[in-house]
C-alpha cells in the first residue's frame, strides 16, 4: 500500500466528512476508511468518464481542441450574446464561484446555482421567517430528539447518522443512539424510516397540514379531528409532546417539503412550528443539503451580490429574480441567447422543455467528467476535481467552511475550474 | 391495455449515487436510474414482471423504464430516481419560484411489451432535446 493520508475530505454530498483516510498509489486512489459507499464510488471512478480533452463542436460534432482555442471560443460565445447564463456551481469550490460572479458581471448575464431546484423554496422560506439554526457538531453532542422530515439520509447522505445525528455518543448525549429519539416522517417506507423509532407516513402533498396541526397542537389549542395527512391525531399529539418535552430537538428536511405542493410555504410551515417550539425547549431545523458545495454557492452570491440565486446583472448591477432569472425560467421560456455551465448536468436533471433550450444556444460546459450537457454543449473544457486533484473551499450543509485538500495531481495541461475561468474572463477582456 | 393512476415520487437512491460516480454513460448508472418502483400489490393488478418494461406518462410526457418490485411505496404511489428519465415527465412552470414540482406528480402507468426499449440517455438527447 503507498501513501496514506488522513483527515481527507469528501467532495460528494452537503455532510463533507473530513476524516476519510485515504490510500494514493501509481496514480490510484482506495479509500481505507470512514468513507461511505457513494464516497468510495467517487475516489475509486475518479478518473473514469472524464472529459479527455478541450473540445468544439464542428459540423456536428465535437472535434478535440487546444485549451487556448477553448477559451478563445467560449469568451467569443459569452461577449457575443445579448444574456448568456451563468449556471450550476454547486459541485466546485467558493475560489470557482467568485470567478463566476465576476464573469456574470463582465457580460451582463444572469447567474444561478442550483439551489434554483432543490432549496431554492428553503432560501424564500428563510427569508421570510428566519433560521433557528446550529452546527452539526452542536447537533452531535446536544440533541435527544432528531426529525428527518421528507429527506432519506440512509440513501442521499450516508454517513450523516454516525457522524452527526444518531448514533454519536456526545457531550449530552452519553449513550448514542439510546439517548436519542428518531423521528421520520415520509410519504414512503425508506431506510431511514425503517430505522426512526416513530415513522409517521403522510399522504403525498399534506406536509403543510400536518406541520400546521403540530404548531396548533404545540400552541394549547383544541384539534376537533381524527386524522390529519392521513395521520392519526394520536400519533401526531404523541410527536407534539415528544417535541414539548425533549431537551435539544432538530429537524432535518429535504426536497420532500420544497419539490411537493406549496414549497415554500411548506418550509415556511416548518421554520414557523422550530420558532415557536423555542418558547418551550430549545430546537433547531436544518435543510440537507445534496451538493456538497450548494451552500457555498448561496453563501459566494450573498456575499459577492447580496443575492443567493437568479441573479441578473444584465443593467449593471445585481437584481434578484426566483421564477423570473431562474434557470429553469430564463431556459423553457428562451429568454438567454447563450450558456456558461460550470460542474452541474442541466440537461439531465431540467425539465426537457428547458434543456431542448440550452441545446439550441451555444452552451459552454466546465467539467471534469462527461455529463449529458456536455454532450450538447459546443465548447467542452476538462477540468481537475475540486477534493481531489485541486483544493479550494466549500461549505458544509451547516454552514461550516472547510478547506478541500488535493490528494493527487491532475493530468498535464487540466486546470482548477477557477483557473479555467480567469482564462476565459482575462480573454473576455482582452475581446472587448 | 390497462393503466393504473399513480402520484409520482422522485428522489435520490444511493445507487444512483455510486452509479453517478462511476459515469452518467454507465450501464451501471442506466440500470440503476432507469426504473420506477411500484408497489407489489399494483404490480400484480397490472400483471407486471420484475424488469418488464412500463410506460410512464403525466400530462408533461411519456418515458419507458423498468419495473421494480417495492414494499417502500403503498399501492397508488410510484417512485422513479431523479434524472434524464424523470426529466422527461417534468413540468418547466415553476409557480413563479424557480422550482419545478418534482414530488406529488399524477402519473398513468401502462405495461408494455418487453420488446420495448428503455431509451439510454444518447436516445434521449437525439429524440427529445438535440434539434
Amino acid at each position: 500500500m503507498g501513501k496514506v493520508l488522513k483527515d481527507v475530505v469528501c467532495s460528494f454530498c452537503g455532510c463533507l466528512c473530513d476524516n476519510l483516510e485515504i490510500a494514493v498509489e501509481n496514480g490510484k486512489i482506495n479509500p481505507v476508511s470512514r468513507a461511505c459507499k457513494v464516497s468510495i464510488s467517487r475516489f475509486v471512478n475518479y478518473n473514469k468518464d472524464r472529459v479527455p480533452y478541450p473540445m468544439i463542436r464542428e459540423k456536428g460534432g465535437l472535434v478535440k481542441t487546444s485549451l487556448d482555442e477553448a477559451i478563445n471560443k467560449a469568451a467569443e460565445i459569452l461577449s457575443r450574446a445579448n444574456w448568456p447564463l451563468i449556471y450550476g456551481l454547486s459541485s466546485s469550490v467558493c475560489e470557482a464561484h467568485r470567478k463566476c460572479v465576476e464573469l456574470a458581471e463582465l457580460v451582463g448575464g444572469v447567474i444561478d446555482q442550483t439551489a434554483t431546484v432543490c432549496h431554492a423554496p428553503t432560501i424564500l422560506a428563510f427569508q421570510e421567517i428566519g433560521e433557528i439554526h446550529a452546527t452539526l457538531g452542536e447537533i452531535k453532542n446536544r440533541s435527544d430528539l432528531v426529525i428527518f422530515w421528507g429527506c432519506n439520509p440512509l440513501d442521499a447522505h450516508l454517513n450523516h447518522f454516525v457522524r452527526y445525528s444518531v448514533t454519536p455518543k456526545g457531550l449530552y448525549i452519553s449513550k448514542g443512539r439510546k439517548d436519542r429519539t428518531v423521528v421520520a416522517v415520509d410519504v414512503r417506507e425508506t431506510r431511514t424510516t425503517r430505522v426512526a423509532d416513530i415513522f409517521l407516513r403522510i399522504e403525498p402533498g399534506k406536509d403543510y397540514e400536518l406541520l400546521s396541526v403540530l404548531r396548533a397542537l404545540i400552541n394549547g389549542k383544541e384539534i376537533d379531528l381524527d386524522k390529519v395527512a392521513g395521520v392519526s391525531m394520536e400519533e401526531i399529539r404523541e410527536l407534539a409532546e415528544k417535541m414539548v418535552n425533549c431537551r435539544y430537538g432538530v429537524i432535518f428536511f429535504g426536497l420532500g417539503l420544497t419539490m411537493s405542493r406549496g414549497k415554500h410555504y411548506n418550509v415556511m410551515a416548518a421554520l414557523s412550528l422550530v420558532r415557536d417550539l423555542n418558547k418551550k425547549t430549545r430546537f433547531v431545523i436544518i435543510p440537507m443539503r445534496g451538493h456538497y458545495n450548494v451552500k457555498g454557492a448561496g453563501v459566494v452570491l450573498g456575499w459577492q451580490t447580496g443575492y443567493p440565486f437568479a441573479v441578473d446583472f444584465s443593467r449593471g448591477y445585481p437584481r434578484y429574480g426566483p421564477g423570473e432569472f431562474s434557470a429553469v425560467n430564463l431556459l423553457a421560456n428562451g429568454e438567454v441567447d447563450a450558456a456558461l455551465i460550470l460542474a452541474a448536468d442541466p440537461a439531465a436533471n431540467f425539465p426537457v422543455s428547458a434543456s431542448k433550450h440550452l441545446a439550441r444556444i451555444p452552451t459552454v460546459v466546465i467539467d471534469p467528467k462527461i455529463s449529458m450537457t456536455s454532450l450538447i454543449a459546443d465548447v467542452v473544457i476538462p477540468s481537475a476535481v475540486s477534493g481531489i486533484e485541486a483544493e479550494g473551499t466549500a461549505y458544509r450543509m451547516d454552514g461550516v467552511p472547510i478547506r478541500l485538500r488535493k490528494i493527487i495531481d491532475p493530468e498535464p495541461g487540466v486546470l482548477a475550474d477557477s483557473e479555467v475561468l480567469q482564462l476565459i474572463i482575462d480573454r473576455v477582456k482582452g475581446v472587448r | 391495455m390497462e393503466t393504473l393512476d399513480v402520484v409520482l415520487i422522485t428522489g435520490r437512491t444511493d445507487k444512483q449515487g455510486v452509479t453517478l460516480e462511476i459515469g452518467k454513460t454507465s450501464m451501471d448508472y442506466y440500470e440503476s436510474v432507469a426504473v420506477v418502483e411500484l408497489n407489489e400489490e399494483d404490480a400484480e393488478k397490472l400483471g407486471l414482471n420484475e424488469n418488464q418494461p412500463v410506460k410512464v406518462e403525466t400530462e408533461n410526457g411519456a418515458v419507458i423504464v423498468r419495473c421494480k418490485y417495492s414494499k417502500s411505496v403503498k399501492p397508488g404511489l410510484a417512485f422513479m430516481p431523479y434524472g434524464p428519465w424523470t426529466s422527461l415527465l417534468m413540468t418547466h412552470n415553476t409557480e413563479g419560484i424557480s422550482m419545478p414540482s418534482y414530488k406529488g406528480v399524477k402519473a398513468k402507468i401502462t405495461p408494455q411489451e418487453e420488446k420495448m426499449k428503455v431509451l439510454t440517455i444518447e436516445e434521449i438527447l437525439d429524440q427529445f432535446i438535440r434539434g
